[in-house]
């Protein structure tokens, strides 16, 4: 039960963080992607079909939040979920600059995607502006929560 | 095996992925059960976030930042007392032009008709596209009614994602709406939408057209029967000319995303009045 809690809980703490930088300041939204943590941090700690599932609602979840097309995020985030997982258990991506260096790339590949769908769905333009900080601040938060979150089990054991 | 099996439980999600954006293509951009239920469920958790920092901040600025508390007591204070002597003035101005029975139930109509509502969600993939209100259906909420911030100019007009407690709101910087608008002084007409960079353009105005200058106001038109007439909506920051048949016009929006906590919904139909 405890498998399937936390990731549900990691959502439902996404929606919330998410709300609260929208209240704090708007563009901040723009930068700190809470639903793609949830995605990384699960991708890599659970491997790669537990991080296409929490890709797959996190990205209905974002995307239910938003206007624009349903599924969009949703198309997105499954790839990445499930790349991480893939990859890390093929590749060791356990060093912190490797972490940082695997998660960047991936919150990019991602980041380009939705880009690309919304581009060719909705017919936009594509921006860039604070946006393009997304996948720095993503790999360096879900590297720090990584590294707190295996301190804090070695602590527990 | 379980190699193999992982693929395909990808291969599934990808696919249900596109079953979901194909379903929405006949439905024309109306949001579908599962997109209306997932919002259902998750917009009340953004909700209780929202409030958090709402009364986190409140306590901030309320109990411990109270540098300059006095001086903006009176500078409200101020501009309560010409605001009061303006509105008096106009008041009676207008019941000079307008019969005083049809003011006096104008006024009571528009003041029964303003629903204020406070943001509790942005939009998760631009900010400026739509924002989440903490009023729904239950407050009398419906599809096209107008949202205003707290000066009264022109925000956003509500959409058919309609919960009993909350509800959504297209803001006028998103590149997908379109409002009926006319310069301030040139009295040129044309289509108001977002630019994707939190501006917006003032579309259609031939290159023919010289009289249209940056510095001035664009009000609503109400030609687009959502919209009352008259509301205002932005200053026209840059004119430009491009490619096409018609000019590059540059609208800085009047509201402000960092003072979007509170904004007015008007539950009234105004448009026939104009």
């Amino acid at each position: 039960m405890r498998k399937y809690f936390e990731p549900a809980l990691g959502v439902v703490l996404a929606v919330g963080l998410y709300a609260a930088l929208g209240k704090i300041a708007p563009p901040l939204i723009l930068v700190f992607n809470p639903f793609s943590w949830v995605v990384l941090y699960f991708g890599l700690t659970r491997q790669e079909l537990f991080g296409a599932l929490t890709g797959s609602v996190c990205g209905l979840v974002q995307d239910s939040l938003s206007i624009g097309v349903f599924g969009i995020g949703g198309l997105s985030k499954t790839p990445m979920g499930f790349a991480c997982g893939y990859i890390s258990r093929k590749i060791n991506v356990g060093p912190v600059a490797r972490n940082v260096v695997f998660l960047f790339i991936l919150a990019v590949a991602e980041l380009a995607l939705w880009k690309g769908l919304a581009s060719f769905l909705l017919r936009l333009k594509p921006t860039a502006g604070l946006v393009l900080l997304q996948p720095a601040a993503t790999a360096l938060v879900v590297s720090a929560l990584l590294r707190l979150s295996t301190k804090l089990r070695r602590e527990g054991a | 095996m379980k190699e193999k099996r992982k693929l395909a439980v990808f291969c599934g999600l990808i696919f249900l992925h596109l079953v979901l954006i194909s379903i929405q293509v006949p439905k024309g951009g109306q949001a579908t059960y599962f997109e209306k239920a997932l919002f259902t469920i998750f917009s009340p958790v953004g909700r209780g976030a929202a409030g958090v920092v709402a009364k986190l901040r409140s306590a901030w600025s309320g109990y411990i930042y109270l540098r300059n508390v006095e001086l903006q007591n009176q500078k409200m204070r101020d501009e309560l007392f010409q605001l009061r002597q303006e509105n008096l003035i106009l008041k009676h101005r207008v019941l000079e032009f307008q019969g005083e029975r049809y003011m006096r139930e104008l006024l009571g109509t528009v003041s029964r008709s303003i629903l204020a509502a406070s943001v509790i969600g942005i939009d998760p993939s631009q900010y400026y596209k739509s924002v989440i209100l903490n009023k729904g259906s239950s407050d009398g909420v419906k599809k096209d009614m107008v949202v205003l911030d707290r000066h009264g100019r022109l925000v956003g007009r509500v959409i058919d994602f309609i919960t009993p407690g909350q509800s959504k709101v297209q803001l006028i910087t998103d590149e997908e709406s379109g409002v009926g608008v006319l310069s301030a002084q040139s009295r040129i007409m044309g289509v108001l939408g977002g630019d994707a960079e939190g501006r917006c353009l003032f579309r259609y105005v031939l290159k023919t057209n010289k009289d249209i200058a940056p510095d001035e106001d664009v009000l609503t038109s109400g030609f687009d029967g959502i919209y009352p007439a008259g509301l205002p909506v932005g200053r026209i920051i840059a004119v430009s000319e491009d490619p096409s048949l018609f000019k590059k016009i540059v609208v800085a929006p009047h509201f402000d995303f960092s003072d979007l906590d509170r904004v007015a919904v008007v539950t009234a139909d105004l448009s026939d009045r104009r």
